[in-house]
């Protein structure tokens, strides 16, 4: 019968809060970049120049086909050699993600706002405003609060992520977890604590969205996805 | 760290931005590539028959009125769908073998990890298409004199299938491109056939960039596929 022996994660606790810092750190980056990025992306993808959208949405598809770690990899391993630049693992990793989330972030801006009836569009533009007015005051403000259950679950799912950058050596949770759990010969206590960290972060969340989902729902706002 | 970056690292300027694409390398060694391939495919039917069958279960019992069986299916589903997927993958090879009564190698391990998350997420959505039929049906039914068994089979699973299917497809792509994530417990599918033939040949830019294009041209008919499907299936509602 295995003995279990707990005493390794206290023991440990300064490595897997370091690990955790590295995890939300790579998190909060990667949002900060993905999510303007992302809404650039949409607009590319709605203009009205055919070349533009055509090669926006294939930039968006091809992020949202390709499996994350392949293009983590990708950015680690091979794009430095081509821009002729060491790239750390935090950078390759986080931009990586952020693209990624970029890509997925672009399609719920685009369904939220083709979700703006038409003749929104046609009322401000008689009325003077320009492009970008009638985005900002218009159809951005009333597009936003479609996609917000949308958008929080992609951003749970980036979150789920960045486990992924252990992948590539950088210092997150699950790679120092690892490291604890070589040097302690406590895989199963430690790989185990890490998990019931990672729920206990991402599960009231989930939670959250649900409810808010929910609330959406009886209120009678639409929201797409 | 890989040598072909240090080096380039001392002197960026000679491979730059000049830099010579060699894509015979990949050529050669095809049969890595291919061998990567099967694995890859069969590690991908091999979870997507496990989880989608296994999540059509999960989905049933957490609708059910029975404590008994919506508890530990809630559990299950909610343990999966919120610990990521490579942490669970990382679990089942270093620390569930100690407690495993079987022998788990590298390749059990993710097909174990990733069957586990694609179940607690398809049982969402057969969840979600059971429950959109309207209760009156299950109530018409019932009245006609028709058992539990009876009624899903006949009525209620042949409407609930058009919401399901779109999802669900969602749901397998997402299931072969998290398939690559058994490279990281070194299985050797395409993604681990990639690292080890750069670090033999130092094109990591070639052996990556292939494999982004082989995933790319895989996944990418599937998700049009997917889209199709949920057109077609949103018209005839």
């Amino acid at each position: 019968m295995y003995e279990w022996d707990f005493s390794v994660i206290p023991r440990n606790i300064d490595l897997l809060l370091l690990g955790l810092y590295g995890t939300i750190k790579v998190f909060l980056t990667a949002f900060a970049i993905g999510l303007p990025f992302g809404l650039v992306l949409a607009l590319l993808r709605l203009s009205r120049n055919k070349i533009v959208s055509l090669s926006a949405s294939l930039f968006i598809d091809f992020l949202r086909s390709t499996p994350a770690l392949v293009l983590i990899f990708w950015f680690f391993f091979a794009f430095p050699i081509l821009i002729g630049l060491m790239v750390q693992a935090f950078l390759a990793a986080t931009l990586t993600l952020a693209i990624v989330a970029a890509a997925f972030y672009a399609e719920i801006f685009r369904a939220g706002i083709a979700s703006i009836e038409r003749g929104q569009w046609e009322s401000a533009l008689a009325l003077g405003m320009t492009y970008t007015a009638l985005m900002r005051r218009i159809i951005l403000p009333q597009a936003v609060k479609r996609m917000i259950p949308a958008f929080l679950e992609r951003t749970i799912e980036l979150l789920k992520t960045t486990p992924l950058m252990a992948a590539v050596a950088y210092s997150d949770l699950l790679f120092q977890a690892m490291d604890i759990a070589q040097k302690t010969f406590r895989p199963l206590e430690v790989l185990t604590a890490v998990a019931g960290i990672y729920f206990l972060m991402i599960y009231p969340m989930s939670l959250g969205v649900r409810k808010l989902e929910r609330h959406l729902a009886k209120s009678g706002e639409s929201t797409v996805h | 760290m890989p040598k072909a970056v240090n080096l380039l690292y001392i002197d960026g300027r000679i491979m730059g931005n000049n830099y010579n694409w060699d894509f015979n390398s990949i050529l050669i060694n095809w049969d890595v590539f291919a061998h990567g391939l099967v694995v890859t495919a069969q590690l991908s039917a091999l979870t997507l028959a496990t989880g989608l069958g296994l999540g059509f279960f999960l989905g049933l019992a957490r609708y059910s009125r029975h404590q008994i069986f919506r508890l530990p299916s809630s559990i299950f589903v909610e343990i999966f769908r919120n610990v990521p997927a490579l942490v669970v993958v990382i679990w089942f090879f270093f620390a569930f073998p100690i407690v495993s009564p079987f022998e788990v190698d590298a390749f059990t391990a993710a097909f174990l990890a990733i069957s586990a998350n694609t179940a607690a997420f398809s049982a969402d959505i057969y969840r979600g298409g059971i429950q959109s039929i309207s209760p009156h049906q299950w109530e018409a039914g019932r009245a006609l004199g028709m058992s539990y068994l009876t009624i899903m089979r006949r009525i209620i699973f042949p409407q609930a299938i058009k919401r399901i299917i779109p999802p669900l497809t969602g749901r397998g792509i997402e299931a072969i491109k998290l398939s690559t994530l058994a490279s990281v417990i070194a299985v050797n599918e395409l993604l681990y056939a990639a690292k080890q033939l750069s670090a033999l040949n130092f094109n990591p830019i070639e052996a990556y960039t292939t494999v982004a294009f082989l995933f790319f041209i895989i996944i990418y008919p599937l998700t049009h596929i997917s889209y199709f499907l949920e057109r077609r299936f949103g018209l005839s509602d």
